[in-house]
This record gives structure tokens, C-alpha cells and sequence, in this order.
């Protein structure tokens, strides 16, 4: 026998088949399809089989075709499975959309608390209406208003009308004017550190379709809070606010998730105050995973070390983006105690892995996380971190570090 | 896979300047003219060989804007080398080392061997700052001087490697007590067993192979 084209259950416009099924044909597999197998007699110039053999190859030949077939019944089921569920997750995610959009957004103040809501909220905002309830999550205590952000954006457009353009090329830009020489290098940073935002999306850099958006949030964010100014990994907030809000609504949000706590310690790099939210995490940390608590202590493996990163960027950068939003999700609603709780919920899903290895290579593996994480599976291990210690919440553990007045934290 | 030695080394100079790229070039031998943004500290580890002894560098690549310099400042704590970069094609970038220099050794031990390192020597034709001006500025002030490029792979093995001799030479030398590690030298598991007698003659070697 032998098996004609492979593609004749392909009609045309399929693909052509790639490298891999062309290297099983050579290795001369039955094919898939019951239709490419041919049983034939001997060619006419040799002798023809002996009955027997000839009814012996009829039945293996029956037989192949029979199991052929059943393969292709099983593949069918798969792919009918695995299109099935696709639809099912589209269809849930659809559900969920239209439940948070004609049930709980028009309702919000009334709804928001409620324990369905919550429960759906856990499970991850359908991304349609993600800006939307990040939005009202966050809320807008700073009563920032569209007008604002365009008097911000003018003022800073200003300033970079009044800055020498395109450094790279004129050799001549950085000694002439020294005394703005802080402020401009703020905003010639801003340009530098855009390109190194999320360069594998090819969306944010200079020519692409979010640049100018991405520069005018953080521009405007220099003009409306000077004091706080352009800091490095306020990139990626506000690189992934745009991609869920437009641009005024991306600047309120960016602006107010800033003013929380935590994100003012932070940014502000007010060192001792971080080492205050570093010293809160240990407490989880030892209470959560104490194994790995001993085992990092014995290393010098300090939070600040992977904490900083993921703090900053908001795990942005550190998680695969649509597992990011989810973490998004819920910061919006819980606050920065949930951020810390994801961390330990990282810790606690790598524990086997981290108790393994010594210093250098849990940094790496916690500064550079494995680019596949099951989303299921990292909040189902931050569900299972729990938030209190002897009785204390995070807030009071957080507090009661706070009022002690000297920071005893040594690296 | 087992060291004679660990150095910490830690990377520090202006954002932008080519930090992370030349760890990169360093470890995985491969140029990315987009890195990622390094917030707080990122990490690289890479065995050399010395002398017929097999070193393993542990390296702290941290982040360069002016913002992180108060955390970064506890990175410098047992670090036994620092690859201090500035960016030949922006001289804001060389005008800066001063300051890093200060920070530098104000936060380190007094013995930590610094690399003065010009990057992006490709660009040419952007170059604000000449060589000579990086010699000079390194003869001051007591540090070994080169200009390398983390895209073509110039003169990057060398940076890193000539630090750890200088380094070694300073323990051949004692000038470092390797059993303090706050100087950033660890001895391996290779040295371990004969560690006890390495004040004395090293004749009686035995397990660990061709070392010492």
C-alpha cells in the first residue's frame, strides 16, 4: 500500500503543513486521515501474492484504517472538548462583562461590598471592564478633573519645547545649561527609560502607538506633583493604566494610586518607611512559610532584594501581564496589604523550589520569575496566605512597626 | 559546581549607562539594545578561572537613577569589586562620578577594587567623552581604567576578569582577610577542608583537586 497526499483532507486555504508533520511522513506513520490509505495489489510486473498473504494484508489493513478512525474519533473529541470550554471561559467571561456592567457598575457604592461581588471581583474583572472598576476602585480623593490633567500636560509640553531636542546626535546639549540640569534630566529620563518599558510589546517605544500617551502621563505627573517627580518603575504604572483607561481617566488613576501610603513610601524613596512595610512583610512572612523564612535568614536573602521590584512596578513587570491585571484586580480593592500578600503567595507556590537553592539563585529566580505561572494556581496559594498574626491584622502589625520609632533592620 | 572563591561584585554609574547590558554580555555572551529597566537590584553569577583556580563571581547589578542611591548604598556592604560605568556618548554621565565614587567608598570596605568603566565604545561617532579624559579621571583617583562596548563584546570579559585579579592579587598580597565576609570574598566548599591549615604551608593537599 502506500498513502497518497497528506493533504487530502486539507482543502485549499490550510495552512501548508509544517516542518514537523512533513518529517512524520518520512517516517513513514500511518497517516491521520482513514481517506490517505490505499490498499492495492502488487504492480502487474510481479508475481501476485499468495491468498493467504493477501488476506493477511487485508486484515491489517482493516485494522490500521479501524484504528485510524478511532484516533480521529478521539482527536475530534478533544478539539470539540477544547472548543467547548473556549466558548464556556468566552461565554463566563461574557457573563461576567454584562453582570458587571448592567448589575454592579450602575450600582456601585451599593454593590461594591457585597460578598457576590466580591467573590466575582476574585476571580478577575473581565478586561472590558477593567478600566472601568479600577477606576471607581481607586477612587479620585485627590478630585483631579480632566482640566487639570491638560493644564498639567500644557505645562509640561512647555517644558520640553524649552529643552534642547535630540541629545544623541548634537554632542554640545549637556554642558549649556546646567541649572536646569535636574529638571530636564528628569524629563530626558522619562524618554530614555519609555523605550525600556515593556520593549518586548513594541507599543510604548518612540514610533509606537501608546509613546505619546505614556509621555504625557508622566510628564504631566512631573508638572503636577514636583516634589515627587519621575521615578523609575512609574513607567510601567502608567504604561499599564493605559492600556485599560484612556489617557485623562489613566492620569487620575495613575495620580491617586500614587497618593496611597504605601505607594508615597515607595516613591518618595522614603528608606525608612520602606524598611517599616519590609519589616510588616516579615512578620507575614515568618507566620505564613517559616521554613523558608529560616532559610532565606540563614542566606542574607532580605525582602528588599526581590520586594523592591515587584513593590515599585506593582508586579507588572515581574508577572506575565494578564496575570498582573488580576493582581491589579484586587490591589484596586484591598490596598497595598494585598500586594504583600502576593508576594508571600509567590513565596508560598516556589517554597519546594526556594528551600532548595542558595542565595544567588533564589535572587535570580525572585528578581527574574519564571515567564509561565499558572494563574490558577498563584491565587489559589495567595488565597491560602493568611493576614493575621498573633490576632493583628496588617494594618495593626504595619502601625504598631510604625510607632516604634527607631527602624531596627539590618542587612 | 564547586569554587575556590566567591567575589561579590556590584555594578553601579548613571541610569542608562549600559549596566545590565554588560552583565549580560558577561554572562550569557548576547547583546539586547532593549534591556528591561532594573528597579532595586538584579543579579548575575558567573565561574572564572584565575590562576588555575576556579572563581565564582556573584554580581549585584543595581539601578542607576539618583532616587534608589539610598537603598542601593546597603548593596556596596560586602562587596570585594565595583564596576563603576559611565556612558561615553553622554558626558553627564562621566560628570557623575564623583559623586559615585564618594558613595562608593563611603558605603564599601576601604579594600574594594574599583573598575572604571566607559561603555558604548561602538558609538564613536556620538562620543562626548575621551578616552584620555576616563584615564585621567582614574589615575586620580586609584582605579583601573577601560572602555568597553557590551554590544560588540569589547573588552567585557576583560573588565570583569582583570577585577577579579586585582582582587586575587590583593588576597596573594593579604591585604583582604578572606575570613571576614564582609570583604566580599567567600571561600568555596573546594577550599573548605583545607582551610584550616591555610596559614601555614598549603603542601599537604588533598581532596579538591589541581587547586592551589
Amino acid at each position: 500500500w502506500r498513502s497518497i497526499g497528506l493533504d487530502v483532507s486539507d482543502g485549499p486555504g490550510h495552512s501548508p503543513p509544517s516542518p514537523r508533520q512533513s518529517v512524520r511522513k518520512n517516517l513513514d506513520f500511518e497517516p491521520l486521515s482513514t481517506t490517505a490509505l490505499i490498499l492495492e495489489d502488487r504492480p502487474a510486473n510481479l508475481p501476485a501474492k499468495p491468498a493467504e498473504e493477501a488476506q493477511k494484508h487485508r486484515q491489517q489493513y482493516e485494522e490500521m484504517v479501524a484504528q485510524a478512525k478511532k484516533r480521529e474519533l478521539k482527536e475530534a473529541q478533544k478539539r470539540r472538548k477544547q472548543l467547548e470550554d473556549r466558548c464556556k471561559l468566552e461565554e463566563s467571561i461574557g457573563n461576567a462583562a454584562q453582570t458587571w456592567n448592567q448589575e454592579i457598575l450602575p450600582n456601585w457604592s451599593a454593590m461594591c461590598t457585597s460578598r457576590r461581588v466580591r467573590e466575582l471581583w476574585w476571580q478577575g474583572v473581565p478586561p472590558s471592564v477593567r478600566g472601568k472598576v479600577w477606576s471607581l476602585a481607586v477612587g479620585n480623593e485627590l478630585n483631579i478633573t480632566h482640566e487639570l490633567f491638560n493644564i498639567c500636560l500644557a505645562r509640561a509640553r512647555e517644558k520640553w519645547k524649552s529643552m534642547p531636542t535630540a541629545p544623541p546626535t548634537e554632542p554640545e546639549t549637556e554642558d549649556a545649561s546646567l541649572s536646569l540640569a535636574d529638571r530636564e534630566a528628569s524629563l530626558e529620563l522619562i524618554k530614555l527609560d519609555i523605550s525600556r518599558t515593556f520593549p518586548h510589546l513594541c507599543i510604548f517605544q518612540q514610533g509606537g502607538p501608546y509613546y505619546d500617551m505614556l509621555h504625557s502621563i508622566l510628564g504631566a505627573y512631573t508638572c503636577y506633583r514636583p516634589d515627587v517627580g519621575y521615578v523609575q518603575g512609574m513607567s510601567f504604572i502608567a504604561a499599564v493604566l493605559i492600556l485599560n483607561l484612556d489617557t485623562p481617566d489613566a492620569f487620575i488613576a495613575f495620580a491617586n494610586l500614587l497618593n496611597k501610603p504605601c505607594q508615597m513610601a515607595f516613591f518618595r524613596v522614603d528608606h525608612s518607611l520602606m524598611l517599616k512595610y519590609f519589616a510588616a512583610f516579615e512578620v507575614f512572612f515568618e507566620e505564613n512559610l517559616p521554613k523558608l523564612f529560616v532559610h532565606f535568614k540563614e542566606n542574607n536573602l532580605t525582602p528588599d532584594i526581590y520586594l523592591i521590584d515587584w513593590i515599585f512596578t506593582l508586579y507588572s513587570k515581574s508577572l506575565p501581564l494578564d496575570l498582573a491585571c488580576r493582581v491589579w484586580d484586587v490591589f484596586c480593592r484591598d490596598g497595598d496589604e494585598f500586594l504583600f500578600r502576593v508576594a508571600l503567595g509567590i513565596l508560598r507556590l516556589y517554597e519546594d523550589v526556594l528551600t532548595r537553592m542558595d542565595f544567588i539563585h533564589n535572587a535570580q529566580f525572585l528578581t527574574r520569575l519564571p515567564d509561565h505561572i499558572s494563574p490558577d494556581q498563584l491565587f489559589s496559594h495567595i488565597h491560602a496566605v493568611h493576614m493575621t498574626s498573633k490576632n493583628r491584622k496588617w494594618g495593626q502589625v504595619l502601625q504598631a512597626l510604625q510607632e516604634r520609632n527607631s527602624p531596627v533592620l539590618k542587612r | 559546581m564547586a569554587y575556590a572563591y566567591l567575589f561579590k561584585y556590584i555594578i553601579i554609574g548613571d541610569t542608562g549607562v549600559g549596566k545590565s547590558c554588560l552583565l549580560l554580555q558577561f554572562t550569557d555572551k548576547r547583546f539586547q539594545p532593549v534591556h528591561d529597566l532594573t528597579i532595586g537590584v538584579e543579579f548575575g553569577a558567573r565561574m572564572i578561572t584565575i590562576d588555575g583556580k576556579q572563581i565564582k563571581l556573584q554580581i549585584w547589578d543595581t539601578a542607576g537613577q539618583e532616587s534608589f542611591r539610598s537603598i542601593t548604598r546597603s548593596y556596596y556592604r560586602g562587596a570585594a569589586g565595583a564596576l563603576l560605568v559611565y556612558d561615553i556618548t553622554r558626558r553627564d554621565t562621566f560628570n557623575h562620578l564623583t559623586t559615585w565614587l564618594e558613595d562608593a567608598r563611603q558605603h564599601s570596605n576601604s579594600n574594594m577594587v574599583i573598575m572604571l568603566i566607559g561603555n558604548k565604545s561602538d558609538l564613536e561617532s556620538r562620543r562626548e567623552v575621551k578616552k584620555e579624559e576616563g584615564e585621567a579621571f582614574a589615575r586620580e583617583h586609584g582605579l583601573i581604567f577601560m572602555e568597553t562596548s557590551a554590544k560588540t563584546a569589547s573588552n567585557v570579559e576583560e573588565a570583569f576578569i582583570n577585577t577579579a585579579k586585582e582582587i586575587y592579587e590583593k588576597i596573594q598580597e593579604g591585604v583582604f582577610d578572606i575570613n571576614n565576609e564582609a570583604n566580599g570574598i567567600k571561600i568555596g566548599p573546594q577550599h573548605a577542608t583545607t582551610n584550616s591549615t591555610l596559614s601555614g604551608s598549603q603542601g599537604g593537599q588533598q581532596a579538591g583537586g589541581g587547586c592551589c
